[in-house]
């Protein structure tokens, strides 16, 4: 009901493929719902302790969801976790598809991939086993996600890009348009040597209540088509970029400036971005929502627009635009592109670099040099942690990520409940698993001045609510149109799969979930010192003296481990693994 | 007066970039800006309230919502809309 009590593992060796079906405990989906939840438990379960996660050992899981199936809106999406080659914690990207809804159809929870093959291939997964088969994809060297899912007319398609294949460390898996961006999973089937992955079966889930769930499913459509969500409808997300300018959140040239200024900030518009070849609005598959908008013809969210745009001095719509889709096209993350290179621009312009690369330049070549490996674009490919690294010199100081993620479009100075939520967050700097922005922009809440007390709990809430929502999985877009999550969500579980978990319940998984993913990030060798903030937000005071105060900020640090239970070294004592009934998980055996 | 600027979901339902209105309480201004932008009501502001889904940025900086807050001559009220992410 909801699930399929079973796996699909996928082991790659030189030339073949061997496919076998894993059962699943049922108490597994108790435990961690689904999406991130179970993606990290299965990765904690097939990762090696201390993998390289380019090695043929190391898993790349494509973890499903008790929702995904459903007629209920918005839960087409599927959970792509791995130990990220860029970060080397962990690493969940969410995307939507009508992959994600075949994938289910081969009658399996998950699907996890291991090994390695010798060449390029695609890999044709079947409900039956005995259809799953490898196929030469040597033709298909190069090509964008987009023309391997011609190639496979009629299929439904996951792919990596030019950049997968060159195992760029953020390059992303694409499927059906959409990418999972974050963290460099294009990189991990790059180094399998999978350009693409189709899936075909017939499978259904029966749902537990199928009155009930058809009737949410209307009620969910309509609230998900009411005012909470008209923002993302009728302007997208990209018409964050000139509130932030005024709200001088936007970090512009490499995190140097909050501001880009009016005239500006309205070119970068919704209808400013409009005049470069129309607009149009799209949808995911399954949703009722349809933010999906298009500008001449690419699509285009605020974090691409922001990472491609202002933080990289790029100002010209038209440019803006033919960067995100070289990304799209190259199977690149775009804000980790953006960030990088923005970084090198600094370095160029500081004198510390060779390259002619200054803020405001045409971004579509060095994309490209990076999707290839080539000269310079060999060294940006490795992202900015990385280059950091390299070019020394001080560098790290304006080298802007956290845990080697590089950081979304909300500056720390001026959000300083943000500024923790990065800080602590487990895949690294990262504005989608910790939505602490949402508690800056409250009112009654300085977002100036960071508190000891108040912060960190406003931190884990937006923690906990980012991973109820990605292990159901649900769109965060929804979030206002659901009064009570923690209630809602348990009915949706309890409608979908059979499982009946009270709010409180829901909320025990959560923890766990989230206390999984950092035991994991612990097992590879986190430390609490990787818990804070590039040092330019630490030293460099902005034009009004705005700056993340690192005394304050490592007490807030401290704050969130403490208010989540956790030891001051971040460590989860026996009496926490017995209370978040953590302990038997960590001992199975793959 | 109070000079209000609109961004965002506020900006489309008034169908307007901004207006100055007499200085007051937030309740008093925001009457005055549902007055000269009708298609405010009832979404975004009702009775002089913003509703879930504004926020009211005081010169840029402090959201803030009690309608008693007084605005002094030459504030700058930001109407915003409430959902970030992205």
């Amino acid at each position: 009901m909801g699930i399929f009590g079973r796996i699909l593992k996928v082991g790659l060796a030189g030339d073949r493929l061997e496919c076998e079906h894993v059962p699943l405990d049922p108490a597994v989906h108790r435990a961690f719902i689904g999406g991130v939840g179970l993606g990290a438990y299965l990765l904690w379960r097939f990762a090696p302790a201390g993998v390289d996660p380019l090695a043929p050992e190391a898993p790349l899981v494509i973890a499903l969801a008790p929702l995904l199936g459903t007629p209920l809106t918005t839960t087409a999406k599927l959970a792509v976790v791995c130990k990220s080659p860029l970060t080397g914690r962990i690493s969940d990207g969410l995307s939507s598809s009508r992959f994600a809804l075949a994938a289910k159809r081969l009658g399996v929870d998950a699907i996890v991939i291991v090994g390695a093959l010798d060449r390029l291939s695609t890999v044709h997964l079947g409900e039956e086993l005995h259809r799953c088969r490898l196929e030469p994809a040597a033709g298909l060297s190069g090509a964008s996600p987009v023309e391997v899912g011609e190639a496979f007319a009629g299929a439904h398609v996951a792919a990596i890009g030019e950049a997968g294949e060159r195992r760029v460390r953020f390059a992303s898996l694409a499927n059906d348009g959409r990418h999972a961006g974050r963290g460099g999973a294009g990189a991990i089937l790059g180094a399998k040597r999978v350009k693409a992955i189709t899936v075909r079966g017939d499978a259904i889930a029966t749902v537990a209540d199928g009155e009930a769930m058809r009737e949410r499913a209307r009620d969910l459509a309509r609230r998900s088509q009411g005012a909470a969500t008209d923002k993302y409808r009728r302007l997208g997300t990209v018409s964050n970029l000139e509130t932030f300018d005024r709200l001088r959140i936007l970090p512009a040239r490499n995190f140097q400036a909050v501001s880009i200024g009016r005239k500006r900030a309205r070119k970068l518009s919704p209808e400013g971005l409009g005049a470069q070849g129309g607009h149009i609005r799209a949808g995911c598959a399954g949703c009722t929502i349809g933010c999906d908008h298009r500008f001449g013809g690419t699509r285009l969210e605020y974090e691409s627009l922001f990472a491609l745009g202002p933080l990289c001095g790029v100002e010209a719509p038209e440019q803006v635009l033919a960067a995100a889709a070289a990304c799209d096209r190259l199977g690149l993350d775009t804000i980790s592109t953006g960030g990088t290179i923005a970084f090198a621009m600094e370095c160029a312009e500081r004198g510390l670099a060779p390259w002619s690369l200054r803020f405001g330049d045409d971004l579509v070549p060095w994309i490209e040099r990076i999707a290839a490996r080539e000269g310079i674009g060999d060294r940006l490919a490795e992202g900015s942690r990385r280059l950091a690294a390299s070019i020394g010199q001080g560098s790290e100081r304006f080298a802007c990520h956290v845990k080697g993620l590089e950081l979304p479009g909300y500056e720390p100075r001026t959000m300083q409940t943000m500024a923790l939520g990065l800080a602590v967050a487990a895949r690294g700097a990262d504005h989608n698993r910790s939505g602490a922005y949402q508690a800056d922009l409250r009112p009654g809440v300085d977002r100036f001045a960071a508190d000891l007390e108040e912060t960190p709990p406003r931190v884990i809430e937006t923690e906990d609510h980012a991973a109820l929502l990605d292990s159901l999985i649900l769109c965060k877009f929804l979030r206002g149109a659901i009064a009570d999550p923690w209630v809602e969500g348990a009915e949706l579980l309890s409608m979908a799969a059979g499982i009946d978990l009270s709010g409180a319940d829901l909320r025990a998984a959560i923890r766990r979930i989230v206390g999984l993913r950092h035991l994991f990030n612990r097992r590879e060798g986190w430390t609490i010192a990787e818990d804070t903030l590039p040092e330019r937000f630490l030293s460099e005071a902005l034009e009004d003296g705005e700056v993340v105060s690192r005394e304050l900020l490592h007490g807030m640090v401290a704050g969130y481990y403490r208010a989540r239970g956790y030891g001051a070294d971040g460590a989860l004592d026996g009496a926490l693994l017995e209370r978040l009934e953590l302990g038997r998980w960590l001992e199975e055996e793959p | 007066m109070v000079e209000v600027e609109l961004y965002g979901l506020p900006r489309l339902y008034a169908g307007g970039e901004r207006c100055q209105v007499p200085a007051g309480t937030l309740r008093e201004v925001l009457l005055a800006v549902e007055a000269r932008f009708p298609g405010l009501a009832p979404a975004m502001l009702q009775g002089g309230a913003a509703t879930e889904l504004v926020r009211v940025a005081l010169d840029g900086r402090e959201m803030i919502e009690s309608a008693d807050y007084p605005l002094r001559e030459g504030a700058v009220l930001v109407l915003v809309s409430a959902q970030a992410g992205g």
